[in-house]
C-alpha cells in the first residue's frame, strides 16, 4: 500500500512539473518571438523547446543557491541581496540585475505612495487594507 | 534590443522556485520574485541573442539547436 501511495505522489509531482515546464515554455516561446522580429532570425521549434528545458534546469540551481544564501544569512526569507549574489558571476548581468533592483524599488515605493494617498483620499475614517498574499519586502 | 514586452510571471517564478526548496520554511519576498522574473527573462533572450548572433556567422537562415549548443557553455558560465 505504501509503494501505491509513493507512486500516486511520484505522478502527481511529474505531472505538476510538466505543468509548469508548459508555463516555461510558452514564456520562453513569446520571448524568443521578440528576438526574432527584432533580429529577423526565425527560431526552430527544437530550438525553443531547448531554451526551454535549460531554463527550468537552471531554476533548479538557481532556487538551491537562494535557499543555501538566505540560510546563510541565518533568513528564511530570501530577498533581493540573495538575488543580486546569483548575479555575481558576470559584471554587466550584475550592473544590469542591480539596476533592475532599484527600478523595481523606486516603482514599488511610488506606488505605495499613490495608493496610500488614494486611501487618505477615499476613507475619513480609514480601514486597515487587507494583507497581500505575497510576503511584504524586507527591503 | 531595447524594450521586451514578454516576461515571467511572480506568481510562475515563486512555484518554480518553492518546487526545488529543501525546507518548508523558505519564503521569498515579493522583491525577489520580481527580480528573479527578471533574471530569467535575461537568462532566456540571452540564450536567444547569442544563438543568433552564432547562426548569423554561420550565414544560416534559421537558429538551430547547433547554434544554441555552441553558445549555451558560456552562457552558463555567465549565469
Amino acid at each position: 500500500m505504501m509503494e501505491e501511495e509513493e507512486g500516486a505522489e511520484e505522478q502527481q509531482r511529474f505531472s505538476y512539473q510538466q505543468r509548469l515546464k508548459a508555463a516555461v515554455h510558452y514564456t520562453v516561446g513569446c520571448l524568443c518571438e521578440e528576438v526574432a522580429s527584432d533580429k529577423e532570425m526565425q527560431f526552430s521549434k527544437q530550438t525553443i523547446a531547448a531554451i526551454s528545458e535549460v531554463t527550468f534546469q537552471q531554476c533548479e540551481n538557481f532556487a538551491k543557491d537562494l535557499e543555501m544564501f538566505a540560510r546563510h544569512a541565518k533568513r528564511s526569507t530570501i530577498n533581493t541581496e540573495d538575488v543580486k549574489l546569483l548575479a555575481r558571476r558576470s559584471n554587466s548581468l550584475l550592473k544590469y540585475i542591480t539596476e533592475k533592483n532599484e527600478d523595481i524599488a523606486q516603482f514599488n515605493l511610488e506606488r505605495k505612495a499613490k495608493k496610500k494617498k488614494k486611501l487618505e483620499d477615499e476613507n475619513k475614517n480609514s480601514v486597515e487594507p487587507a494583507e497581500a498574499g505575497v510576503v511584504e519586502s524586507e527591503n | 534590443m531595447e524594450e521586451i514586452g514578454a516576461g515571467f510571471r511572480k506568481e510562475l517564478v515563486s512555484k518554480l522556485l518553492h518546487l526545488h526548496f529543501k525546507d518548508d520554511k523558505t519564503k521569498v519576498s515579493g522583491d525577489a520574485l520580481q527580480l528573479m522574473a527578471e533574471l530569467l527573462k535575461i537568462f532566456v533572450v540571452e540564450a536567444a541573442i547569442r544563438s543568433v548572433r552564432q547562426a548569423q556567422a554561420e550565414d544560416l537562415a534559421q537558429v538551430g539547436v547547433e547554434q544554441l549548443e555552441k553558445v549555451l557553455p558560456q552562457l552558463l558560465l555567465d549565469f
